[in-house]
């Protein structure tokens, strides 16, 4: 307990000595830590909100104008045959002008002067929950080889590239992260060995009077520490800052894509690792830099 | 308590500070290592803190091959030795009562022991009245007294002084060495580097002399004339 005190007194009182290079020092933390979590706050939103896409997905049936009640019968047939369909919904010609109007209505007077209706009658069908997405692809493609169909349109496959996009933005922002982190890293390291540089005669001392290897570099590890915990702690605090500047100012569009509530700021269990992760950070730059102690304290 | 057999240390630029040394210095004894700049008493000492390992040869303290230990048992050695410089190396940002106490709460020593060991050695070397003053208030002397300080709090078997008195005048050179000679009549080694004959002759102990690396004369007269 004495030991620990003593290597966090002398640690904090280096980290005041050498104030200007450790500001240097957690500000790089801080800032691998607000891109790495920038990006986890993105994606993990992202994430949420496909999952949530994705449980709603539904696939539409576009029929030719031209199909007999025949070819409509068929396409019911095989909707009702199969077990991944919760429910379908026939929607005419007509009924889609109307949806139009209804959905866009600074759009009615380019509606209103089309020679005709352009939008075509279809089948929209709401699926199990559970339903097996390939399973519904298989359907969606017979259906699409009945005559009197003239396209189907499947959301989980758009769901699957805004997937695959998320995926690359998330390996794109962890090969950024892990970069400015090891620049993080190797610049806690740096300013860490000038701080042991500038007590350099007090750790020849400790050296000769024989104190352990381990009493010795405490101190410096317990300083990359604090300065990979506050530079974590900082980064935090300006994610929720910007989080919260972004939600006051774009909360109302976002709820209306997206809904009310589907933006949310990293979870607790997150930021925690975030910050444990900023002091594991400044911690190695600290074993880093106080291995020099030991050429410092023997030959061979 | 100290023996080197052939005892050789060669630095990298190719240059020997020590070659082929064989010496022994015995337990309790006093003994001044004296020769001109570069005739390897740093060296020597330095080999004996276990700073640096020998190039060639062994070097024995207590039964102990410096060469061969493992860094825990240098650690442990070191906790027997004392030092002492000429530039007395100490930290500026304590006080005299830290900069003794340090050594103790290095090693671990409860905060009760620190604080009597240290008044202690303290008053031993004259300097209890200034245990809140910054070692840049104080002379030259009266540094070196708080080294000794130092290097005496934790008991040792061994001290090393390298030019103890190289930065002081000859009065105060003198009670320096008056210092080691207590030290010493307690049952402490003492070996002392220094260029200054004169402060040999009056002090009067063994004088090993080495020059470029070798024993180039032992003056045992000087022991025997302070004997007398």
């Amino acid at each position: 307990m004495l030991v620990l005190s003593y290597f966090f007194t002398e640690a904090l009182a280096s980290l005041w000595r050498g104030r200007r290079a450790s500001v240097l020092s957690i500000a790089t933390i801080t800032t691998a830590l607000v891109v790495l979590g920038g990006f986890l706050l993105v994606t993990s939103n992202l994430d949420r909100l496909v999952a949530r896409w994705t449980t709603a997905a539904e696939f539409s049936v576009y029929l030719r104008d031209e199909a007999t009640p025949q070819e409509r019968n068929a396409v019911d047939r095989l909707l009702v045959g199969s077990r991944t369909v919760a429910a379908r919904e026939s929607v005419t010609k007509e009924g889609a002008l109307e949806r139009f109007k209804r959905n866009f209505p600074d759009l009615t007077t380019t509606a209103r002067n089309l020679d005709g209706n352009p939008f075509p009658a279809s089948v929209e069908v709401r699926l199990q929950p559970a339903a097996d997405p390939d399973e519904v692809a298989r359907l969606a493609a017979e259906i699409g080889t009945l005559p009197g169909v003239a396209d189907v349109r499947y959301d989980r496959q758009w769901i699957a590239r805004v997937l695959t996009t998320v995926a690359l933005v998330r390996g794109i922002g962890l090969v950024v992260a892990v970069v400015l982190i090891v620049a993080a890293c190797l610049t806690v390291a740096n300013v860490v060995r000038l701080a042991l540089f500038a007590r350099l005669d007090e750790v020849r001392i400790m050296a000769l009077v024989g104190a352990p290897l381990g009493y010795i570099r405490g101190p410096f590890v317990v300083e990359g520490l604090l300065q990979g915990g506050l530079g974590a702690l900082i980064a935090v605090g300006l994610l929720y800052a910007g989080f919260l500047a972004a939600a006051s100012r774009y909360s109302d569009g976002l709820a209306s894509v997206i809904g009310p509530d589907s933006v949310t700021f990293l979870s607790a269990g997150s930021s925690g690792w975030l910050i444990a992760g900023g002091m594991a950070v400044g911690c190695l730059g600290g074993i880093i830099a106080a291995r020099s102690a030991r050429g410092l304290a023997l030959e061979g | 308590m100290v023996e080197t057999f052939q005892l050789s240390k060669l630095y990298s630029r190719g240059v020997y500070a020590l070659r082929n040394l064989s010496l022994k210095i015995d337990k309790g004894e006093f003994v001044f290592l004296t020769g001109p700049s570069g005739a390897g008493k740093s060296t020597l000492l330095r080999l004996l803190l276990r700073e640096v390992l020998p190039s060639e040869g062994d070097i024995i303290v207590v039964g102990r091959n410096l060469a061969r230990m493992s860094a825990g048992q240098v650690q442990a050695y070191r906790r027997s030795v004392g030092f002492v410089f000429q530039d007395f190396k100490l930290i500026p940002r304590m006080t005299v009562l830290e900069n003794v106490a340090f050594v103790l709460r290095v090693l671990g020593a409860p905060v009760a022991t620190q604080r009597r060991k240290t008044f202690q050695v303290l008053k031993w070397v004259g300097l209890q009245h200034r245990i809140n003053a910054y070692p840049l208030e104080l002379s030259g002397g009266e540094q070196q007294r708080i080294a000794i300080a130092r290097a005496l709090v934790n008991d040792p078997m061994l001290i090393l002084a390298d030019e103890p008195t190289g930065n002081l005048d000859p009065d105060l050179s003198l009670e320096i060495m008056n210092l080691f000679r207590e030290i010493n009549a307690r049952g402490t080694t003492v070996i002392v580097a220094t260029h200054d004959r004169e402060l040999i002759r009056r002090v009067g102990r063994r004088a090993i002399t080495l020059d470029h690396g070798s024993v180039v004369e032992i003056d045992e007269q000087a022991s025997v004339d302070a004997g007398a």
